[in-house]
């Protein structure tokens, strides 16, 4: 499922966040140390590497003032400079020593004496020539075609020449680069399984929020019986759902004890009016009382409308506090509005209002249909009570956002300026208006028990708009559609 | 026709006893649902009309228990609650009717009447109405008055054939909406008053006998007399 960013659904989970910045924290975290770590390390090989060529250009040194200068001279001091660089520190197993560690001296002149190492050592002698500034302990030389530097020490002998002892810094490149490497592995694979186990634990904490959440809003559409689930830890989950439930509890209480009221008092109004009606509709019948027949009829009629008026308010003080009974079932937006237009149309010509409706076509909500019905009517019988003659309601049905959108305008006298803020609440009526200012109190309380919204103003050229939003069917039916459908045959 | 009436209003008990006498019904009353189910069960009727508010049972249980014991005729129920619960719904489904109180003594009629059709459910489908010198084609959707064709709308003709079907009986308001627009609704303007004065404008043509008549306080007649 993606939806409209282009996300899939698991990376817009609050999961997926939480382990992301957790994972990113302990990623970033992990890195300094480890920047820290190393810095370390590299300072103390380096001081290794230089602490053993300060010892052997010393040792060789020595030797090289000591050793006559004879034929023997250059074997003597090249064999001590071959043995000292097997000890090598940070030696791999099985390197090839003469790559790694040079020696040379200079004659007093500068020119070279004794060459050890790879090659004929000259790009050596104009390296060290070519050095800027010459420092008492090892320093890094830069030669040519050699892109690691090398370490180098040096030693003055009494006569006036210089012994050279030069190691490539080869190696401590290659264990700090092991180093990194093994360490970027291990990171890797450990804030990769950090991920999955925080995301794993976040998303089965949160399922059970979610879960909650589910059944809470479908306790809160339908049935007030059910309670959302819950867990047999102690933790701050199950103290949610428990809270949730004990919440639940009450509002069940309050709307049943709203329905006992309602009830009864509906039932106790209604009876005697039955009652009442019932004898009118005796006495109407009653020949001998003919001549009074306009007084009793117009009795029935008055009460009628009390009998419509109770029922109204009941009706708005049980969608007040939620507590409509709904019976969901799938209807054509559409049709119901035509049907409901052609049913009002001779009454709204007959006070000289007109009446138009442009529909994208069908669109099926989820309502009890009801309600549903009476809403309209109530819109309808509204615009009627409320619009001048030669007035025009247009209504027009279109789809925003996965909701079926019905608007509602006129160029009437629009809503009175003192009301319209109160406008949904019951027992608001208009200066000039001779209902009883309950009938968008009912809409609007239909609406939101159908999880749709109402939104009522004034327009700019004048008269009214009233934009009903309800939730269209396709969204619960989502899952269903993923079925592999009936190819219908012609 | 044996009717059984369960309430326990002794003023709408007896209006109801009387007009229902008075319209041809051999009627029974019971003031709660235990006698309603001696009643059941000592003679068979032909359609019940229950109370939902009994003294002693709540009347849907009463109804349920009175099936399950065989009683098979239709019932109408009478409620003083508006919103109609489901299980009212249920029984609606299966056959029964509701009806809310205050309630017109005609409405009640006619819902009885219904009730008895649809029981026997033997109407025979005929495809002409005549009602004095009204005559419907119902297969071609046309009206004929005194050899004149009437120049009808869809809507209006069902609207005429609703009270055809129900001549020489009164139908309210609600009734018509119910039956012609399919809605429960009660509208605090004269809706259905404008369309049966255009109705009665192209049915009562000129130089015939009026048929539309208006019940006020009740609803409407189609004469046949």
């Amino acid at each position: 499922m993606f939806s409209e960013t282009g996300k899939p659904a698991i990376m817009r989970s609050a999961a997926w966040r939480i382990s992301l910045w957790a994972t990113l924290a302990f990623a970033f975290g992990t890195m300094v140390i480890f920047v820290f770590l190393h810095r370390f390390v590299s300072n103390d090989i380096q001081q290794r590497s230089d602490a053993w060529l300060s010892g052997e250009v010393q040792v060789l040194g020595d030797v090289a003032g000591r050793t006559p200068k004879d034929r023997l001279y250059g074997r003597v001091v090249g064999e001590v400079a071959e043995l000292a660089s097997r000890e090598l520190p940070n030696k791999p197993p099985n390197m090839r020593e003469n790559e790694s560690v040079f020696f040379f001296q200079t004659a007093p002149d500068g020119s070279m004496a004794l060459w050890v190492g790879k090659g004929d050592g000259l790009t050596f002698l104009d390296a060290i020539r070519r050095r800027k500034k010459v420092t008492d302990g090892p320093s890094d030389l830069y030669v040519q075609k050699f892109a690691i530097p090398f370490r180098l020490a040096t030693a003055s002998l009494d006569n006036g020449s210089h012994i050279y002892l030069g190691l490539s810094e080869k190696d401590e490149l290659r264990l700090l680069r092991n180093l990194r490497l093994r360490f970027f592995l291990l990171w890797l694979s450990i804030v990769l399984i950090g991920f999955a186990i925080v995301f794993y634990t976040t998303r089965r904490m949160l399922a059970h929020v979610r879960r909650i959440t589910e059944a809470a809003s479908r306790i809160g559409e339908s049935d007030l019986g059910s309670r959302v689930p819950m867990t047999n830890r102690n933790d701050e989950v199950s103290q949610l759902a428990s809270t949730l439930n004990t919440m639940l509890d009450r509002i069940e209480n309050s709307v049943h004890q709203l329905h006992t009221i309602t009830n009864s008092l509906a039932h106790d109004l209604r009876s005697p009016l039955t009652a009442v009606r019932a004898k009118l509709e005796i006495a109407l019948t009653d020949e001998t009382k003919s001549g009074e027949s306009e007084g009793i009829v117009s009795a029935i009629e008055e009460l009628d409308r009390v009998t419509e008026f109770l029922n109204k308010s009941l009706d708005v003080a049980e969608a007040k506090a939620d507590a409509l009974r709904i019976d969901r079932v799938a209807i054509n937006l559409d049709d119901l509005l035509r049907v409901m237009i052609e049913l009002y149309e001779p009454s709204m010509s007959e006070r000289g209002l007109l009446i138009r409706l442009r529909s994208t076509g069908a669109m099926e909500i989820s309502a009890d249909a009801a309600l549903l019905h009476r809403m309209i009517a109530n819109l309808f019988d509204n615009e009627m009570k409320h619009l001048p003659p030669s007035c025009t309601v247009d209504a027009s049905l279109h789809v925003a956002d996965d909701m079926a959108c019905l608007t509602l305008e006129d160029d009437g006298p629009g809503f009175a300026e003192e009301i319209s803020a109160h406008l949904f609440e019951s027992r608001v009526k208009g200066p000039k208006s001779n209902g009883r200012g309950l009938g968008l109190a009912f809409v609007e309380a239909v609406v939101r028990a159908h999880s749709g919204s109402i939104e009522a103003s004034n327009r700019v050229e004048g008269g009214a708009r009233l934009i009903i939003k309800m939730p269209l069917v396709a969204r619960s039916l989502e899952v269903v559609s993923d079925r592999p459908m009936a190819v219908a045959s012609h | 026709m044996r009717l059984l009436l369960v309430e326990d209003e002794v003023d709408i008990q007896n209006f109801l006893k009387h007009s229902l006498t008075e319209a041809g019904y051999q009627v029974e009353v019971a003031g709660d649902g235990r006698s309603a189910e001696q009643l059941a069960i000592e003679s068979e009727h032909d359609v019940l009309i229950v109370d939902l508010g009994l003294p002693d049972k709540d009347g849907i249980s009463l109804i349920l228990r009175l099936r399950q014991i065989g009683v098979v005729a239709p019932v109408l129920i009478l409620s003083a609650r508006r919103s109609v619960d489901d299980r009212v719904r249920g029984l609606e489904q299966g056959g029964d009717d509701y009806l809310t109180k205050p309630f017109a003594l005609a409405e009640l009629l006619a819902r009885l009447r219904n009730l008895m059709k649809r029981n026997t459910s033997a109407t025979s489908e005929t495809t002409k109405l005549r009602v004095l010198d009204l005559e419907l084609d119902l297969l071609r959707r046309q009206a004929v008055r005194g050899g004149e064709i009437l120049n009808l709308t869809s809507q209006e003709f069902v609207l005429l054939e609703y009270m055809c079907r129900n001549a020489g009986r009164v139908v309210t308001r609600s009734m018509i909406l119910d039956q012609v627009w399919g809605m429960r609704i009660q509208p605090d303007t004269n809706v259905v008053d404008v369309h049966i004065y255009r109705l009665r404008g192209k049915v009562d043509i000129e130089g015939h006998r009026p048929l539309i008549r208006t019940m006020r306080g009740v609803g409407y007649v189609l004469r046949d007399r």
